[in-house]
């Protein structure tokens, strides 16, 4: 009993946190340093489940830390590079001033660096830890490698990305790990298989980037300093795996300088360290097993015989990419499953051979038309290849032909389960990947697809019923979901709608006028959009600007009265 | 002549001594005007002036009065006569040959053409150039070497020892010294983004097998990072693929869903905020017309009679409600206490009783309270399982880690009419870099935030330019 009155907010929840400044100003550092730690740790925010009571009843919105965490930051060695940096920063800012060049030499000489290498080993204490959290590391690399050097990053940064990331694309044709590509609207999704993980990664297109301005490039070039780290160990260690040299060196070129450049060509093997020609495959081991074992058994082998044939899907295949298609992705795919690859000179140093090349099977196009054709190769369009590696079959060339309205692409990366919708483009390949033949005739086909359409039609209903419980014009959305129907049925197949042609009439416009029309609307609806100021300028311009017009108008107007003036004088000396 | 030459020599001889000694520069004075036939090249001596002059009567003990009192102007004249000569022509005319001062005159040599003013050196450069004939004087002192004859012995001593095999102990440090590490410097300052830097096999080689003792008490050992550091902050994955109907050439279906997901969106976006709008509009009740302004002008001026009975009514009841109150609190009576405890234990004996006859009856509901308890623990189980269900979806969910809410951002479509037939023609949708920033935001990574706003700590004045103005 009794003893001293217990004060609030001196236990508990309230001493295991700390406020975002506070943990700062205990580490001693400014805030941008503070939140690279942060990221080069991997010590992230907590919420609190009792926010009030660790905020000292305060209920304002606030970031914290677990304390233990930054008692644990307290002891990281690069907190003191940080500090130097700092110092740093002022004294050759302070040599600058005083245009004291000599200092500014020997300071820039002496500039305090870290490294990175023991956050590395300390986070992830072994290689599959590092290789299970290599997918932001990929994804950021290769998001960095594709940026343009406009001084948001710095150009050493991107170099590093593209070497790494190169690197990268280097193993997995080397160790025919890729398993799906998807090609969607905001990238090209990658899944590849390395050491038993499935990693997936995301590729920007070239040349998309709108530098949005609400992302901060600072904490984007922390992860990403922290990450190209990473990514260097594990390649290291992914190329050791596979008996190759690290630093890569291509086949043909090894007393060339600019190896990024030709090891990004993507279309050279790698130098081993042991140069063994062609490594003995390795079979599953049999154990006699019983029961469910033998079934899951059976099940792992099948998987393991696709996952082979898969591998070999392009081998013996010999692609040319004309020079409209995405060469870096395309080359990738192909020589990831055991195709040889090339392309104009012109386009990218390591083509292998000429368009001209006889033995050449398949040719990329992406163009409506060709004018020169070979008869012994295919002209497809690359959607091919990337359905193809989805479908882990060749899938017949008629449907990617020139010209031709493509399938769609599906995705990859939906698994349907039992009941699911499937679209029936799937169906076909999987059928075709059981090994029917699809080349039935076409009445089949035809009442075949109805028959799915039907049954699609059914489920769907079902969902739209469970979805949508508030709509009751049941009728009128079958009816439309009919008519949809109809039209993608038509759109599958190729056929043209049911629409009548009429001869047209010719509809006579003034063009230049309606273009003017057309700019100066936009300009009046420019003007509406101005700021206030920046109104009030413009208008006193051109206010500024009808003046001067004025006056010389009028100063013209005076000149052609003294003119008259002068006239009507010499006409009356004449007389 | 003979004798003359020789005193000249002596002339010289001593002149050389002269410059450095001016006593014997006064002793030789005399012994020049001595000298009978000495050439002067000025004929006027003093010779007038010495037979002239009366002799003055001295003291000759003291040197004051011989530096006062003697003239050397004679010896004075022929030194400067001296240096003249040899300043003009590099020695004494008299100790000329007769070919190097007489030559015969055969007319004015014929002048090459000149060319232009150019060849001719310039005036300054006469004047600065050195047109004395005599050379300059050694600088003894560029010749010196201190300790010379120390640092000859040292270097002799060294030769003998070098020959005899012996290394300095200077040297030998030198020698012993450990080489510096040049490499080992740059790597250190090697910065981390260097795009040629190296990697190794940070997960093979295992830590060297130092004391583990040592190493931490010298602080060489890091700290070891807690368990719970390891744990992701999320469940999501990394990368999260764009749904099927993302595809640049989607399967019709598959794209109506992923347009209906973003319309449901944008609608839920469009309620929101026409929710804010209507609680932001003016409610039109509150707004004046003219009835209410006219009554606020006329506001008690008309109604005070009915507004004093108003107010006089109220207290009256005020007064009732205060004697009530009153009233309320009289004493019971000894009888009345009595009863109502009565009342009391007979209810309390009632619910006993009551109590009592349930318990015997619950012997008969047996299977009813059964399946009450069962019904009982189906619900806490489902309960149970719904919480936990609950915080699982509660950790994929982005949490509240600062000031600002995770907003998702808008999600890539791309309309019916905006697909691309092909892949050469497809325009990219949305912003991987900000796809790969909300993704960071909903793993929890980092903290929503906003980009700092720029505060500008006194107000801006505008003031127009001059040369805006005269264009205006």
């Amino acid at each position: 009993m009794g003893g001293l009155q217990k004060k609030k907010y001196e236990r508990g929840s309230a001493t295991n946190y700390i406020t975002r400044n506070k943990a700062r100003k205990k580490l001693s550092l400014s805030l941008p340093d503070f939140r690279r730690l942060c990221i080069l740790k991997g010590i992230y925010p907590h919420e609190p489940k009792h926010k009030k009571k660790v905020n000292k009843g305060s209920t304002a919105a606030r970031t914290f830390y677990l304390l233990k965490d930054i008692r644990f930051l307290l002891h990281e060695p690069i907190v003191g590079k940080f500090r130097a940096y700092k110092i740093f920063v002022r004294k050759l800012k302070r040599a600058y001033g005083k245009t004291e060049w000599s200092a500014v030499e020997r300071l820039k000489e002496n500039k305090p660096t870290y490294k990175l290498d023991h956050i590395i080993k300390e986070r992830y204490p072994s290689f599959i830890d590092a290789l299970r959290d290599i997918d932001d590391a990929l994804c950021m690399s290769f998001l960095f490698s594709t940026f343009a050097r406009t001084g948001k990053c710095h150009v050493q940064t991107i170099q590093l990305c593209r070497r790494l990331t190169v690197e990268w694309m280097n193993f997995v044709i080397a160790s025919r790990g890729l398993r799906k590509v998807f090609i969607s609207i905001k990238g090209i999704y990658y899944q590849a298989e390395a050491m038993g993980q499935l990693i997936t990664w995301l590729v920007p297109y070239q040349f998309s980037h709108d530098h949005p301005t609400d992302v901060d490039y600072r904490v984007m070039a922390t992860f990403t300093e922290m990450y190209t780290t990473l990514l260097g160990f594990v390649n290291f260690r992914l190329y050791h795996s596979l008996n190759l040299l690290y630093p890569p060196k291509v086949y043909w070129i090894q007393f060339y300088s600019p190896i990024v450049t030709k090891l990004s060509a993507l279309s050279a093997s790698l130098a081993r360290v042991v140069s063994s020609a062609e490594e003995e495959e390795a079979e599953l081991d049999q154990f006699p097993t019983e029961g469910e074992d033998m079934e899951k058994m059976e099940t792992m082998e099948k998987e393991q015989k696709l996952i082979e044939a898969q591998k070999k899907l392009f081998q013996g295949l010999k692609f040319f990419l004309n020079r409209e298609v995405p060469r870096e992705s395309l080359a990738f795919v192909i020589r990831c499953f055991g195709g040889e690859v090339s392309w104009d000179k012109s386009v990218c140093i390591g083509s292998m051979y000429e368009a001209t090349d006889e033995t050449i099977t398949h040719q990329i196009v992406d163009r409506p038309s060709i004018d020169k054709q070979y008869i012994n190769r295919y002209y497809i369009q690359p959607q091919w290849v990337y359905d193809c590696v989805n479908a882990k079959i060749l899938l017949p060339v008629e449907d990617y032909f020139l010209g031709v309205t493509l399938p769609p692409h599906l995705s990859p990366f939906v698994e349907e389960k039992e009941g699911d919708y499937v679209p029936p483009e799937k169906l076909k390949i999987m059928a075709l990947q059981r090994g029917e033949k699809p080349a039935q005739e076409q009445e089949d086909e035809e009442a075949d697809e109805d028959e799915d359409d039907e049954e699609e039609e059914e489920e769907e209903e079902e969902e739209d019923d469970d979805n949508d419980n508030e709509e009751e014009e049941d009728e009128e959305e079958e009816a439309e979901e009919k008519n949809l129907k109809k039209m993608e049925k038509q759109k599958s197949q190729g056929k043209s709608l049911q629409v009548k042609v009429t001869p047209g009439k010719m509809k006579v416009e003034d063009k230049t006028r309606l273009d003017q029309e057309e700019k100066a609307e936009e300009k009046r609806l420019a003007i509406m959009m101005m700021k206030k100021k920046e109104k009030y300028l413009y208008d006193k311009i051109m206010f500024g600007k009808k003046r001067k017009v004025r006056e010389a108008n009028k100063l013209a107007a005076k000149r052609k009265a003294h003119d008259d003036a002068e006239k009507s004088k010499k006409k009356k000396t004449r007389k | 002549m003979s004798c003359n030459k020789f005193f000249s020599i002596l002339i010289i001889d001593s002149f050389i001594s002269l410059s450095s000694n001016m006593a014997s520069a006064r002793r030789l004075k005399r012994v020049v005007a001595s000298q009978p036939g000495f050439l002067n090249l000025k004929s006027t001596s003093n010779s007038a002036d010495s037979a002239s002059g009366r002799r003055k009567r001295l003291n000759k003990n003291k040197k004051k009065s011989w530096n006062k009192h003697s003239d050397i102007n004679d010896v004075e004249d022929f030194l400067q006569d001296v240096r003249h000569q040899e300043r003009t022509t590099g020695g004494l005319l008299s100790e000329k040959s007769d070919d190097s001062l007489f030559f015969l005159d055969v007319g004015q040599p014929k002048k090459p053409e000149q060319k232009g003013k150019a060849s001719r050196p310039l005036r300054i450069d006469l004047i600065l150039q050195h047109d004395s004939l005599v050379p300059p004087p050694k600088d003894v002192l560029a010749y010196q070497q201190p300790n010379a004859k120390k640092l000859r012995r040292s270097a002799q001593r060294a030769e003998q020892l070098a020959a005899k095999g012996v290394v300095p102990r200077r040297r030998k440090q030198l020698l012993n010294r450990r080489p510096v590490d040049r490499t080992a410097k740059k790597a250190e300052t090697e910065a981390n983004n260097n795009p040629g830097r190296e990697y190794y096999d940070i997960w093979g080689q295992e830590c060297d097998a130092a004391d583990p003792w040592y190493l931490q008490q010298t602080r060489k050992s890091l700290v070891k990072r807690p368990e719970r550091l390891n744990e992701k902050p999320s469940v999501l994955p990394a990368v999260e693929v764009i749904a099927p109907g993302g595809s640049y050439n989607p399967d019709f279906f598959s794209h109506q869903a992923l347009l209906q997901e973003a319309h449901e969106v944008e609608v839920k976006k469009q309620k929101d905020e026409n929710k804010i709008e209507r609680q932001l509009a003016v409610n039109r009740e509150d707004t004046a017309t003219e009835e209410t302004i006219l009554q606020e002008q006329v506001e008690g001026l008309v109604e005070e009679e009915e507004n004093e009975e108003e107010t006089a009514a109220p207290k009256g009841e005020e007064e009732d409600v205060a004697v009530g109150a009153i009233t309320l609190a009289a004493k019971k009576t000894e009888r009345q206490r009595k009863r109502e405890r009565a009342i009391k234990i007979k209810e309390q004996q009632r619910l006993a009783n009551k109590q009592q006859t349930d318990h015997r009856q619950q012997l008969f509901q047996l299977r009813s309270i059964k399946a009450s308890i069962k019904q009982q623990d189906q619900k806490t189980k489902t309960r149970q399982r719904q919480r936990k269900d609950n915080q699982e979806a509660q950790k994929a969910q982005p949490r509240r880690l600062g000031k600002l809410k995770f907003q998702p951002q808008d999600m890539e479509v791309q309309l019916s009419d905006e697909l691309a037939g092909s892949l050469r023609r497809l325009k990219p949708e949305g912003s991987v870099l900000k796809d790969r920033f909300k993704s960071l935001q909903k793993r929890n990574l980092i903290e929503p935030r906003e980009r700092a706003k720029f505060k500008r700590r006194h107000k801006l004045k505008y003031v127009e330019k001059r040369a805006f103005r005269e264009i205006t």
